[in-house]
């Protein structure tokens, strides 16, 4: 079953095609990885998808409702979000408050509270739950980013470089993470510049290279797809190894 | 617990304190428009504090308040009681139709709007002499005094409204800050792409508090009205006088916080009476001069307000308790 339905969308601002004739579909329950090098447009892409950034063309389809040209609240009440890469936290309040926030999208302010508390501890940060946002590590930030995103309830959850400057151990248990959400039939769009940890997780890859899909495939296909090799991964590939 | 009882011991003590000033005299003046400013300026703070859109036009509304009940007394005999709930429509209606187009705004953009929308309502009430009576202003018609025609011989019931609606304003207010209105309205205010992008419909929320505040806004204009018996365009939609000094009441105090505002009207109307009344004998507009040193003086030495002040001496206090 489809959840997500991508087809043709572009962008351009000024003289930069930012996204160009970008078409692909998820089916529900998949973990998709989506990389490319710097400037490829994968944030613009997941703005895009989120409605902040609304494409020149294309059509975009969540669970069979239309949501290009909906305002990004609209697209989150209908299952869809995503977190920020530069991070983007409420700062001045609690980390509670971040993910009871998100929460208030389905829930009263009390189950808001509980279900915030469920969403921090998943990501292990239950302990720091009182403690202001701003005063987190970054990598802790991108952590409580995850939760607020996922407390919002969505279906499709696209996470932007939430991975950035974790140690092992903490990669290994959002790499888990992200298994979990995908067994409680959450589907996934990781963007991650840490090609070991993408190629373990994800069921599928998209490669995208000046705005335009080079590849779409299986982590083996894309990392032996020649023209993937040329533009991005060789490179990238060798200095992970 | 705690909490409450002082809660409840700065509610008597401000309850008992009209009665113990000269029914006739100056202060219990100043006190009733301390209280009445300080409604005020907790009803800017919704806006101001909560969404942190500075409104320099809250004057606007407040007119539209003492505007409206008063034309009604005047033209049917309407009881004030009910114009206030009238001037609250209108001034919910006015406060939608400027934050349509106002609400993108941010920061000196929206506070320049405002107050345009302000002086432009100013203009409106001056040209407008038909309904309004133009620059002469209008008077409240003296009626025989009773609760249901809102009109007494002295001043002291004004100020236990004005202390009634204060409170009323700031149970509001917090009711507001603690709610899911409140969660989300800090959202928008830290950072507005994310409080979209988590399922906020910010334009909405934006507008239900320009609202609320609006319509309460206008509610007070019907209490200055009463008070004041005598007013025209030049008072009641002043800039300076009405938006411009709600907005630094709740800054001085502490913006966002339900003291705040009380502290600031506490220490402004106050002490600006009290220059007026050492050194108005002086040079032209020295007392203005004064006042104006002395908030100078207390912006530099507390820029967050006097909430920091109050914070601290609560935490000495509770320190000292524990130890």
């Amino acid at each position: 079953m489809t959840i997500l339905d991508v087809r043709g969308i572009s962008r351009r601002f000024g003289g930069l095609q930012a996204l160009s004739d970008v078409t692909f579909s998820v089916p529900k329950g998949q973990i998709v990885g989506l990389i490319g090098p710097n400037g490829a447009g994968k944030t613009t892409f997941f703005s895009t998808l989120v409605g902040l950034i609304r494409p020149d063309s294309g059509t975009i389809q969540l669970d069979g409702t239309s949501v290009v040209g909906q305002k990004p609240h609209k697209v989150a009440a209908l299952g869809m979000t995503k977190t920020f890469q530069n991070v983007a936290l409420f700062a001045e309040s609690s980390v509670l408050d971040n993910v009871l926030t998100a929460g208030l999208l389905r829930h009263d302010v009390e189950t808001a509270r509980k279900e915030a508390l469920i969403c921090l501890d998943r990501v292990g940060l239950k302990s720091v739950a009182h403690k202001l946002a701003g005063n987190l590590s970054f990598p802790e930030r991108a952590r409580v980013e995850l939760a607020r995103a996922l407390c919002t309830g969505p279906k499709v959850l696209l996470l932007d470089e939430v991975m950035a400057a974790l140690n092992p151990v903490e990669m290994q248990e959002i790499m888990d993470l992200i298994r979990s959400l995908r067994d409680d039939g959450i589907t996934l769009l990781v963007v991650e510049h840490h090609m070991r940890a993408i190629m373990t997780i994800c069921d599928r890859i998209l490669v995208l290279n000046f705005g335009r899909l080079l590849a779409d495939g299986t982590p083996e296909q894309v990392a032996n797809d020649p023209v993937v090799v040329e533009a991005y991964l060789g490179r990238s590939m060798e200095a992970h190894k | 617990m705690k909490r409450w009882i002082a809660i409840l011991a700065v509610i008597a003590i401000a309850a008992v304190l009209p009665l113990l000033l000269s029914p006739t005299g100056y202060w219990i003046r100043v006190l009733t428009f301390t209280l009445l400013f300080a409604a005020m300026a907790q009803v800017w703070n919704i806006i101001g504090g909560l969404a942190n859109q500075t409104s320099l036009g809250h004057a606007a509304f407040f007119g539209i308040g003492a505007y409206t009940s008063t034309i009604l007394v005047l033209k049917f005999g309407i009881s004030p009681w009910i114009g206030m709930f009238a001037g609250g429509f209108l001034g919910g209606i006015a406060a939608l139709i400027i934050a349509v187009p106002t609400m993108r705004l941010q920061g000196h953009y929206f506070a320049l709007a405002t107050l345009a929308f302000g002086e432009v309502m100013r203009v409106i009430a001056n040209v407008w002499t038909s309904l309004t009576g133009g620059p002469v202003g209008l008077s409240v018609p003296f009626v025989p005094p009773s609760i249901a025609a809102y009109s007494f011989k002295q001043l002291l019931p004004h100020a236990y409204i004005a202390l009634i609606a204060l409170i009323i304003v700031t149970v509001i207010f917090e009711a507001i800050r603690r709610s899911a209105m409140g969660y989300r309205l800090r959202a928008i205010k830290e950072n507005p792409a994310a409080a979209e992008v988590i399922g906020i419909d910010t334009t909405k929320v934006k507008l239900q508090t320009a609202v609320i505040s609006g319509v309460l806004m206008a509610m007070l204009g019907t209490l200055y009205a009463q008070v004041a018996v005598f007013f025209d365009p030049d008072t009641v939609f002043s800039a300076a006088s009405i938006s411009i000094r709600v907005a630094l009441i709740a800054i001085l105090g502490g913006v966002g916080t339900a003291i705040g505002p009380i502290l600031g009207a506490l220490f402004i109307i106050p002490v600006e009476e009290l220059m007026n009344d050492l050194f108005s004998s002086g040079a032209a507009g020295l007392s203005q001069l004064i006042f104006g040193v002395i908030l100078i003086a207390v912006i530099l030495w507390r820029p967050r307000g006097f909430i920091t002040v109050f914070d601290s001496l609560m935490a000495r206090f509770s320190n000292k308790a524990r130890s």
